[in-house]
C-alpha cells in the first residue's frame, strides 16, 4: 500500500511537473537564436520564472521520492510502473494546457507506455 | 495564419529533439561504464574517484544538455508531443548497452524497443497532421 502511494505520488509529481516547465518556457517564448548573449538573458529569464521553478520543485519530489520507495520496493516493480507518466503527463497537456490530443497521439502514447513498461521488466 | 511558423516548427522541434535523445543515451552509457570500472560499493571509496573522473564530467554533462534542449523545445512545441517523442531515449538506452556495453538484452525487452519506436512514429504523424490540418485552414 506504502508503495501504490508513493508512485501515485512519482507519477503525479512527475506530470505536474511538466505542466510547470512547459508552462513557463512558454511564458518565456520561443528560443529561437544561438547568440550567446541572448541565450544567457533567456537563461536568466528562465531561472526567475515562477512556473519554471515550480516545475523544478516537482521534479525534486518525483526524484526524492523515487529514491525513498526504491529503500524497500524491487526496482523492477517501481520503474515499469512510473512509464504511467505519459498517460498523465499526456492528461495534464489535454486540461491544463489545452493541448487538442487526435486519437493517432493517443495510440501512439500507449504504446510508448506497453513498450516502457516492457523494456523496464527484468 | 499561424501556419507557416508551425510547420517550420515541427522540423526545429525533431532537429532539437534527436541530439537530445542521443545525448540522453551517450551519458547514461558513459556513466554505466565509468562506474563498473570503478566497481565498488563503498561511498568513501567511490565518491572521491566519481568525482575525479573526466568521463563522468562529460558524461553528466551530456545529460545536462539533454535537459536543456529538452527545455527548449518546451518553449514552443506541445508537451503531448514531446514527452512521448524523448521516450525514444529509453529504445536508444537499450540499444546503446547492447551494442557499446555488450549487455545481454532480452526478448521482451527488444519487443518494448520496437512497441517504444512504433509509438514514437505515430506521434510524429499526428503532430505532422496537425500542422497539415492547420494549413488547410
Amino acid at each position: 500500500m506504502k508503495t501504490v502511494v508513493l508512485i501515485a505520488m512519482i507519477v503525479l509529481a512527475d506530470s505536474t511537473g511538466d505542466v510547470f516547465l512547459t508552462r513557463g518556457m512558454k511564458q518565456v517564448g520561443e528560443i529561437s537564436t544561438l547568440h550567446p548573449r541572448t541565450l544567457l538573458a533567456i537563461g536568466r529569464k528562465v531561472i526567475t520564472n515562477k512556473s519554471f521553478l515550480s516545475g523544478i520543485f516537482f521534479m525534486a519530489v518525483t526524484f526524492f521520492s523515487f529514491v525513498i520507495v526504491l529503500s524497500w520496493a524491487d526496482l523492477s516493480f517501481v520503474f515499469p510502473a512510473r512509464s504511467l507518466i505519459y498517460v498523465t503527463s499526456t492528461f495534464g497537456a489535454k486540461w491544463i494546457l489545452k493541448e487538442t490530443i487526435s486519437f493517432q497521439r493517443w495510440g501512439g502514447i500507449l504504446l510508448v507506455c506497453l513498450g516502457v513498461a516492457l523494456v523496464s521488466l527484468p | 495564419m499561424a501556419s507557416t511558423p508551425r510547420r517550420a516548427s515541427l522540423k526545429k522541434t525533431i532537429a532539437i529533439l534527436i541530439p537530445a535523445v542521443f545525448a540522453q543515451a551517450a551519458g547514461n552509457v558513459l556513466l554505466s561504464m565509468r562506474m563498473k570500472q570503478i566497481g565498488t560499493s563503498q561511498l568513501f571509496v567511490l565518491v572521491p574517484r566519481a568525482v575525479e573522473s573526466p568521463t563522468l564530467w562529460f558524461g553528466t554533462a551530456l545529460l545536462i544538455v539533454s535537459f536543456l534542449l529538452f527545455l527548449t523545445a518546451l518553449s514552443w512545441a506541445d508537451l503531448s508531443f514531446v514527452v512521448p517523442a524523448v521516450s525514444m531515449e529509453v529504445a536508444m538506452n537499450v540499444i546503446f548497452a547492447h551494442h557499446f556495453l555488450h549487455e545481454v538484452v532480452s526478448l521482451t525487452r527488444w519487443s518494448g524497443v520496437l512497441l517504444i519506436s512504433i509509438g514514437v512514429l505515430l506521434i510524429l504523424r499526428s503532430e505532422s497532421q496537425k500542422v497539415q490540418g492547420i494549413q488547410e485552414l
